[in-house]
């Protein structure tokens, strides 16, 4: 996989650094637009089942595109970035359920929580490099899942948080109500992906490319390579906390299985799908994802055998994403135009 | 300028492609107006290491399902099943539930689901106001729990305290005979494995005071090798032993311990052994292991129970678990509720339900029962039996004594802040 992030990374480079401002303002605009887009979806559809999907779209979307950052575009292969999702849903459906604070308050308290955690775990986790640092994520994901199972007084254990998440009504949002639930979802992910977006356009964002390209030359550049590593950690940590909230929401409780590394699996399979070489790959992966997974599981129990089919042929079959592979193919059909 | 066709997808065959897209999400929807079947949704676990659960609650559904249908349905209405796979993860049971009700249009939940992704379900049907029978979740907060407490969800499923209440009082009447005080205990770390081996150990020692619990074990979920357990067992040297280890946990289990000869040690009391799915597994089924009944032919001993037990075996070629009959029982809850309500209408239904006692194989004098106060099943056939190698593997099991059950489970029940 790092071979071929050193061999497309490099394209990106090519945006001179002028172009940022107007840059900005089409991603704020192609963001409201999306935004627009999809609130008017429960108008133009009555189906229910597409509000369920967006929503988990969000969730899904959120998580994996912040474990991207990680990966395609620091080269930090996190085995362990479900631990966040977790921790997201869990913090939230806690403090929402003990506490009675505002949803607004337990958000931001969610995110400070995740910060903190996320900068004890990243502070030993960048450090390493490649399989070493995927262990040791996973291992920390192991630890906060065991945590959650073995502190059943707190958590629930095996069992999860039941009894519902309380949802007070704030400033006119009252998520208990589905279509509120929906927009709020919609309006996280795309703040979510549009700030994301910022990070990733940012000189911060090229560092982490370099970073990902050479880290020895970056650092020999004056670049503090840990603290990058670090900060960039630490950012996929909020978002994916933000996903896990909006599960939680969605579900109504927080699981273990929140926590557990087939999260991260799927969290990695879902960059495989759709690509990390694009910002929207890991979105049109969620989506695939999520649609393969409805519609084979209702077809059949073996969606194991299916699932795994496809992603074998995203391996060795196009040998990249989805996105990867569309705007690849668009770029050569320009050329030929032009040729 | 003259264009040629590209290979690959033109704009026209993209478009066509995003209106089937749009059709796929709206097309369920149409289809929802109100058909004459009636339509039960089941999320269940159909596939990955407790396969067995959803499979085995399937069959026993689709079982009972033919009868009624054949009967003329539910208040005129033939029952169509909706029933589909959340791989054991809360997040997809609790997606499915959604969808069952959302868009399939089922008007009934069956939540064939374990542990967390009961739970999961649960809330689903709090939102959605749909009627839920939970059919395969042991714990007993789910329905114990006033704050779980919904009035349109029941649980038609055996409980972990009930089964704790009788298997001590069974120990403890063969802990007295035999002079058994030394225990040690050995079961799965996580709620269930936790909380039943608790309350096992509470009862033991109410109702045989001079028992002593010298050693614990707490082998992971799922975990393959358990000679460690197995050796620290037999260095404690104890006089009995129980466990909570379930299907396939439980069948290696007795696997590697018999190769150190643990069973000729100890008394052993395996709650969960006397299920057909363990006890035709096992490859050498030692003598005289104690266990509770989940599903067996035998017991309750009356002729339905037997033929019922035949009839699933001969449609399915395997014996019924104990889920099996869990299951059959809440599809022959619903049918009497909505005769007794005269309607399928979920509400009316509930209202039926709640108290409500039918006649059942499975039931411990013929019958079954609804509990009113918390909507969880009782009168269930409980005892507890010993195992002998071959068929019918526990020849003689000792019914529990449902007086002490309710009393001692209402005291638990206090105990836990529930009531």
């Amino acid at each position: 996989m790092t071979e071929l992030q050193a061999g497309q990374g490099a394209q990106p480079l090519e945006v001179a650094r002028i172009d940022a401002r107007p840059q900005r303002h089409r991603d704020l605009l192609i963001a409201l637009i999306a935004f627009v887009v999809l609130a008017l979806l429960p108008v133009l559809f009555g189906s229910k089942q597409l509000l369920d999907f967006v929503i988990r779209c969000a969730a899904y979307g959120l998580f994996a595109t912040s474990l991207n950052l990680l990966v395609g575009y620091t080269g930090l292969i996190s085995f362990g970035h479900g631990m966040f999702f977790g921790l997201g849903a869990y913090s939230f459906g806690l403090m929402m359920q003990k506490t009675g604070v505002p949803i607004p308050v337990a958000f931001f308290a969610t995110l400070a929580m995740t910060f903190v955690v996320a900068v004890v775990i990243g502070a030993i986790c960048v450090r390493l490099k490649e399989i070493y640092f995927a262990f040791v994520t996973l291992a920390f994901q192991m630890l906060i899942h065991s945590t959650i199972l073995s502190w059943q007084s707190l958590t629930g254990g095996d069992q999860g948080l039941r009894g519902g998440i309380p949802r007070p009504p704030f400033l006119g949002i009252d998520l208990s109500n589905h279509l509120h639930l929906y927009v709020a979802s919609c309006a996280l992910l795309v703040i979510g992906l549009f700030l994301m977006r910022q990070i990733a356009q940012s000189p911060f964002g090229y560092t982490l490319r370099m970073i990902r390209d050479n880290a020895t030359r970056a650092s020999f550049i004056g670049i503090d390579v840990w603290r990058a590593k670090l900060a960039i950690f630490v950012l996929a940590a909020l978002f994916a906390a933000t996903g896990g909230m909006i599960m939680a929401l969605f579900v109504s409780g927080a699981y273990p299985e929140f926590a557990y590394w087939t999260m991260s699996g799927e969290g990695i399979f879902i960059n495989m799908l759709g690509g990390v070489t694009t910002f929207l790959g890991p979105m049109v992966g969620t989506m695939l994802f999520l649609i393969l997974n409805d519609t084979v599981t209702r077809v059949t129990e073996y969606h194991g055998i299916v699932l795994g089919i496809v992603i074998l042929f995203f391996a060795i079959g196009l040998r990249k994403g989805l996105m990867d592979f569309v705007v690849e193919w668009f770029a050569q059909r320009r050329s030929e135009e032009r040729g | 300028m003259t264009r040629t066709r590209k290979p690959g997808i033109s704009r026209r065959s993209t478009l066509a492609l995003m209106g089937a897209g749009a059709m796929t999400f709206s097309a369920p929807w149409v289809a929802r107006a109100q058909a004459k079947t009636i339509k039960i949704g089941m999320p269940t676990i159909l596939s990955g290491r407790v396969a067995q659960l959803g499979t085995s609650s399937r069959n026993a559904v689709m079982l009972e399902v033919e009868k009624v249908n054949a009967a003329g349905g539910l208040a005129g209405r033939q029952i169509e099943m909706v029933i589909r796979d959340s791989k054991g993860q809360p997040q997809e049971a609790a997606r499915i539930a959604r969808e069952l009700v959302n868009t399939d249009g089922c008007e009934m939940l069956l939540d064939g689901e374990a542990s967390s992704g009961s739970f999961a379900v649960h809330e689903v049907a709090r939102d959605l106001g749909v009627l839920c029978i939970h059919t395969c979740s042991e714990a007993s907060s789910l329905t114990a729990d006033p704050k779980q407490h919904i009035p349109n969800a029941f649980r038609c499923v055996r409980q972990g305290i009930h089964d704790s209440i009788v298997g001590a009082s069974y120990a403890a009447g063969i802990a007295k005979a035999k002079g058994l005080k030394k225990w040690a205990t050995c079961s799965p770390d996580y709620a269930y494995g936790r909380d039943t081996t608790g309350e096992f150990v509470l009862y033991l020692k109410k109702f045989a005071p001079d028992v002593e619990i010298i050693s614990e074990s707490w082998p992971k979920l799922f975990q393959p090798d358990y000679t460690e357990v197995v050796t620290k067992i037999l260095q404690a040297k104890p006089q009995a032993m129980y466990s909570c280890l379930w299907g396939g946990d439980l069948t290696s289990y007795i696997d590697q311990a018999n190769i150190y000869a643990l069973f000729t040690q100890m008394e052993v009391f395996a709650v969960n052994m006397a299920d057909y799915t363990a006890l035709t597994v096992v490859k050498n089924l030692p003598k005289g292991i104690h266990s509770g009944d989940r599903y067996i032919k035998t017991f309750p001993p009356t002729p339905e129970n037997a033929a019922w037990g035949d009839a699933y075996k001969a449609k399915y070629n395997e014996y019924p678990t104990n889920w099996s009959w869990q299951n059959a029982t809440a599809v022959m809850f619903l049918n009497e509720a909505v005769k007794k309500a005269g309607s399928t209408d979920g509400k009316k239904v509930a209202e039926a339900l709640t108290g409500l006692t039918i006649k059942c194989p499975f039931g411990a004098d013929g019958t079954v029962t609804m509990r009113a106060d918390d909507h969880t099943l009782v009168g269930y056939a409980i005892g507890w039996g010993t195992t002998i190698p071959q068929e019918p593997y526990v020849p003689d099991v000792k019914a529990g004594d449902w007086k002490t059950i309710f009393e001692l489970e209402a005291e638990w029940k206090k105990s836990k802040g529930y009531t």
